[in-house]
């Protein structure tokens, strides 16, 4: 159903380092060298990011967390940015 | 055909089950103690437990700037028996927590963790904040790596972590504990650990809610704390305290679930919340001038009664105002100014999934405080005033059962001890059951083949084709405590509500088609349990009590001090539980 976890495999160096810190165990290593890691349970996601947090390449792009629609928050658009200065 | 399942022995002189702050700090200090250490953990202590994506607030009595004030340390415990707990609290574990946390956070200085600042004009460079008390008394530090450095300093003091086995069930032997069984949530092997003392410290109890979102429920409280602690002290024999009080958690940003909590948390000083039309519901709040923290002389008595008046209105019923036709409400930090929301921000990623969060909001939502607004939406239920059920212990936090003792939110009766509870009753934990197994020249003889009976239970899941997948069970228990243990509760839908959970524990007869599902499958044996406290106590405590406690039932629609100003301690005996009352002095 969710596709909470997104690798990109060109920036992915397969070092696991997700893998071994996920909370729900939800990710398993590639049996391929340097490949990202699979999903094994899409739907066990915590959407906690200890997976994007302990990974070294993630300010690259190597992985990504999508939490689902019903998690996405609700906002209320402004319009131009206020001006300095508390009320 | 017969699964064969491997037992793996390990023997070792102190157990901490459970990895997170307070069993990562128990574990430290018992080191210090020259006994061999075992931390046996769920998941991974790198990242496991509430602060496993960071914490960035810690109370305590800081002696540096409130001495100073002349606000003392009898005057916090006040306060936060008074306006967190509303004296039904463990005092004398409060005191403890207010008293020590204070040298723990400058432990975790020592462990490379940051807590002074080069801005800061307070005492010690700290960044000091309000959060539950009538003074500020809130470090506000870097805690974002706080896992990765308590573990990196555990396995430095020589450590042995255990990593991805789910403890499900303690050993005794003539009133003393003498060990856990395990399973490995992915090799599926049994763990059999003989200990001399152990430390049980497993967290919160999660997943006894459908919740807002409709994934897995509730968000906020890490999704593996499945309570497996309480579940299995229950079964143990022992009293497990405060479970009734399960109830809707307030208002706060929705879906994501995050622990940003009231605005007058990890969003201060410049968080307000406000209505569709622009009203302000809560007002945004000031920092204490820093320029006097920790310097000027204030009267802490009228400090708390202020501070006790204003509570209110910086806690509206959100429910309440929905009704009268106030909402939609919008956290909104519009008023702030640059600098204010550039703290806001440090705050937040240090928070757990704060950092997460601040990615997600920029990189999918385009999201910028200084214009936009995120909606305040109703939170998923928990246990009330955070992890105050649990086990009981005593003022060493040793429970009936020798040599086990319990630490941070394991332990019943400490409403909001939160982060400080668990780094003050993990230290004392760690370093009390070092001494009592260093009294041992052995640990424990458990008898009765226990590895033996839970393989044979291990291997009915791993066999059986025709069972149930956990999550059905799941779902089936989550629905009955929504409706049984809800807003409004009384005596003949609790009833009910115990019924139908027995009969489910009938049907639920699990299959699981490898180790990862045998773990969601003795996680959702633990649900079971703790949904079960949640109906029992519910029904045996013949009172309402007001918020923070929000337990409402309508045949006994008043709050009577006289009867229940009492710990209910729920034991199974027989089969069934028996509950005792345990007055709060």
């Amino acid at each position: 159903m969710f596709r909470p976890i997104v690798f990109d495999e060109k920036v992915c160096d397969g070092c696991n380092m997700c893998v071994t810190v996920c909370l729900m165990e939800i990710l398993e290593r590639s049996p391929e060298k340097g490949r990202p890691p699979s999903v094994a349970y899409p739907d066990e996601c915590a959407f906690d990011g200890a997976c994007w947090l302990h990974c070294h390449l993630r300010d690259d792009g190597a992985i990504k967390v999508v939490p689902p629609l019903p998690m996405r928050v609700s906002v209320l658009r402004g319009k131009e940015k206020k001006g300095k200065g508390a009320r | 055909m017969k699964t064969n399942i491997e037992v793996v022995p390990i023997e070792t002189d102190v157990l901490v089950i459970g990895g997170g702050l307070a069993g990562c700090m128990a574990a430290i200090k018992a080191r210090e103690y020259d006994v061999r250490v075992t931390v046996a953990e769920k998941a991974n202590t790198l990242a496991s437990g509430c602060a496993g994506t960071g914490v960035d607030h810690s109370w305590a009595y800081i002696p540096p700037i409130h001495e100073k004030m002349g606000w003392t340390i009898d005057d916090l415990v006040e306060d936060h028996c008074q306006m967190i707990a509303r004296g039904f609290i463990r005092r004398d574990l409060l005191y403890m927590v207010a008293r020590e946390n204070y040298d723990r956070m400058l432990d975790l200085e020592k462990f490379g963790i940051n807590i002074r600042f080069d801005d800061s004009k307070i005492p010690g460079r700290f960044r000091i904040v309000y959060q539950f008390h009538s003074m500020p008394s809130s470090f506000n530090f870097d805690g974002r790596d706080l896992k990765l450095k308590l573990t990196r300093e555990a396995r430095k003091r020589g450590v042995s972590i255990v990593n991805r086995v789910m403890v499900v069930r303690l050993l005794t032997a003539g009133g003393r504990v003498a060990g856990a069984l395990g399973v490995g949530t992915s090799d599926g092997k049994i763990y059999s650990f003989k200990a001399r003392a152990v430390v049980l410290s497993t967290g919160r109890a999660n997943r006894l809610t459908r919740g807002v979102t409709g994934v897995w429920g509730n968000h906020r409280i890490p999704v593996n704390e499945t309570g497996d602690g309480r579940a299995m002290a229950l079964r143990a024999g022992l009293p497990i305290i405060n479970m009734e009080f399960y109830s809707p958690a307030n208002y706060s940003i929705g879906n994501f679930e995050l622990n940003l909590g009231s605005p007058r948390n990890t969003v201060q000083p410049a968080a307000a919340v406000t209505a569709g039309d622009g009203e302000v519901v809560v007002p945004r709040t000031r920092f204490y001038d820093w320029d006097n923290l920790g310097r000027e002389k204030i009267n802490a008595r009228r400090n708390r009664e202020k501070a006790l008046a204003a509570r209110g209105n910086a806690r509206p019923s959100y429910a309440q105002l929905t009704r009268e036709g106030k909402g939609p409400f919008y956290l909104d930090l519009t008023g702030g100014t640059e600098e204010e929301i550039k703290y806001i921000e440090w705050s937040i990623h240090n928070e757990g999934k704060g950092s997460l969060f601040l990615e997600y909001l920029k990189k999918q939502e385009g999201f910028d405080f200084r214009k936009d607004k995120l909606e305040w939406l109703p939170n998923s239920s928990e246990i009330a005033g955070t992890a105050a059920s649990g086990l009981v212990v005593d003022g060493n936090l040793e429970t009936e059962v020798k040599g086990l003792f319990g630490a941070g939110d394991e332990v019943g009766g400490v409403p909001w001890a939160g982060a400080p509870g668990a780094f003050t009753m993990g230290w004392h934990a760690g370093e009390l059951a070092a001494r009592e197994a260093k009294k041992l020249t052995a640990p424990p003889e458990a008898g009765g083949a226990p590895a033996e009976s839970l393989k044979e239970q291990v291997s009915g899941m791993l066999d059986n084709p025709d069972g149930l997948h956990w999550r059905e069970v799941e779902i089936a228990v989550q629905n009955l405590i929504d409706y049984y243990a809800g807003d409004v509760r009384s005596g003949p839908l609790l009833s009910r509500g115990v019924e139908r959970l027995r009969e489910i524990e009938k049907k639920a007869v699990f299959r699981a088609e490898n180790a990862h599902e045998l773990m969601r499958c003795l996680e959702v044996r633990s649900i079971m349990d703790n949904a079960a406290m949640v109906l029992t106590g519910s029904l045996n405590r013949q009172e309402s009590r007001r918020a923070p406690f929000a337990f409402n039932r309508v045949d006994f629609p008043e709050q009577d001090d006289k009867n229940w100003l009492a710990f209910l301690a729920l034991r199974l005996k027989d089969g069934g539980f028996t509950a005792s009352k345990l007055p709060i002095k």
